[in-house]
């Protein structure tokens, strides 16, 4: 396929995902479902190779994500290197098994910001989403966040078990002192798309949750700042996934498969490149996995004659090929998508479906769905 | 929320003003954001330090590129930054 004729633009986030271990179970996880098969972490030597490589590319934005990155034993060391680099560093995490020694010991090595997660705003539904009793954990390690003063973002991520919570969710993030709250609809890849059919909330459900969060990003304002991502199945256009194709973030997974976007590795025959063999400069200039879907060359219509093309990109690559089977075709939340039927469809199979088990992200359950 | 001019004004925490090389530009780093700065808006930001009220900016930056009339510029640019909570002021 066609790339840009254009040098791309230098990488400027980059996402390190330490490992897949986790102590928690969120059946919304965003990890592959064969995750328990990727074996082969990369060391500290290796990650250290990738930070300095994508600083140098111009990458300033680091997140370290999982994955729980609180499982990695070297975390406080690649934080340290990080920072050296000049990396404004982010810590992505559940915030299960940290301690004050941890927080002080991240501030210490120059740690930037942590975002903890919540699963919800009551001890029940938090301990039964994230499969791992963890809320009292959880709202106590906020607090010695804050104590430590470091900004913090609380993030939630919304499905249609907890929505409902959003009200209870804002006043426990004012509690807590979040500077940042980040109310993120689950997007539907790896776990979710697994449970969407339990997880996919009505469109009342997010109406009245899209008020509230609207009426306390009024009364918050100056003091948390409030995010509230949207569901793209309910949106008549796709997200500008990625901000661009291979414009601006670059991931790297456990294994150092470097990805242009977290989900790049499930579409298939996609090769993407592995930092064990390739420079990241290599990776990110050269390697087809990134030019892929560089520039428009790829387009099919209705992308390739649509006047929004510079505006979204035709959407999200890894949604096109999970609900149409083909990452080329236009992103079917569009709804100039020939295909967008597969959206309204799942969305009317799953509002009816009323079964609430969900199949949690553990190694078992992982074992069990490998292809 | 407005600009008040007997406050010195300064980056809010966690917030981080930076020279990128690979870039030739400033950004200003916070939270899982970053915003690319054009040269005026790094100019002024890098005044904001907590030592400056407005009066000390536009009259510093007025100075340095020999110039007048720089005000207005300063004022909605630093409005824009307070509505933004990249900045703040204390007395």
């Amino acid at each position: 396929m066609a790339g840009s004729i254009k040098a791309p633009s230098p990488p400027r986030w980059l996402l390190a995902e330490l490992t897949y271990a986790c102590p928690l179970q969120c059946p919304y996880c965003s990890n592959p479902l064969d995750y328990a098969n990727i074996k082969g972490e990369l060391s500290t030597d290796d990650w250290k190779r990738v930070l300095k490589q994508s600083r140098e590319m111009g990458a300033v934005q680091l997140g370290f994500s999982g994955g729980e990155p609180l499982v990695r034993k070297d975390l406080v060391e690649l934080v340290n290197y990080s920072h050296e680099l000049g990396y404004y560093t982010n810590l992505i995490t559940s915030g299960y098994n940290m301690d004050e020694a941890k927080i002080i010991a991240l501030k210490n090595a120059g740690l930037d910001h942590i975002q903890i997660s919540l699963q919800a705003s009551s001890k029940e539904l938090n301990d039964f989403i994230a499969g791992t009793e963890s809320f009292e954990q959880k709202k106590q390690v906020a607090k010695l966040i804050k104590k430590n003063d470091y900004p913090m973002v609380l993030c939630v991520v919304l499905h249609r078990q907890n929505i409902h919570q959003m009200k209870d969710m804002l006043d426990m993030a004012i509690e807590l002192g979040a500077d940042f709250v980040e109310l993120a609809n689950t997007q539907y890849y790896g776990w979710a798309q697994h449970n969407r059919d339990q997880l996919l909330p009505t469109h009342e459900q997010l109406k009245t949750a899209e008020a509230i969060a609207n009426e306390y990003q009024e009364t918050q304002k100056g003091k948390m700042k409030i995010y509230y991502v949207v569901p793209d199945y309910y949106e008549g256009r796709p997200k500008a996934c990625m901000n661009g194709w291979g414009t601006t973030f670059l991931t790297i997974s456990p294994d150092g498969l470097a990805l242009p976007c977290h989900s790049a590795r499930q579409l298939p025959n996609f090769d993407c490149p592995s930092v064990n063999e390739h420079s990241i400069s290599d990776i990110w200039n050269e390697s087809k996995a990134f030019n892929y879907f560089r520039g428009d060359g790829w387009m099919k219509e209705p992308c390739r004659s649509c006047p929004e093309k510079d505006k979204d990109f035709g959407g999200c690559h890894c949604q096109a090929f999970l609900l149409t089977g083909d990452a080329t075709n236009t992103d079917p939340v569009c709804d100039l998508s020939p295909l967008h039927h597969t959206v309204t469809d799942a969305i009317e199979k799953a509002v009816q479906t009323n079964e609430s088990a969900l199949t949690f992200r553990n190694s078992k359950n992982s074992q069990l769905l490998k292809k | 929320m407005s600009l008040q001019t007997d406050q010195a004004i300064k980056l809010s925490s966690g917030y981080r003003l930076q020279w990128e090389e690979a870039q030739q530009m400033f950004v200003l780093l916070y939270p899982e954001g970053l915003i690319e700065l054009n040269q005026s808006s790094a100019e002024i930001l890098q005044l904001c330090d907590g030592q400056h009220k407005l009066a000390d900016i536009v009259q510093t930056l007025e100075t340095k590129f020999s110039t007048t009339g720089l005000e207005n510029d300063i004022v909605s640019f630093l409005t824009i930054a307070l509505d933004n909570g990249w900045i703040n002021q204390s007395a």
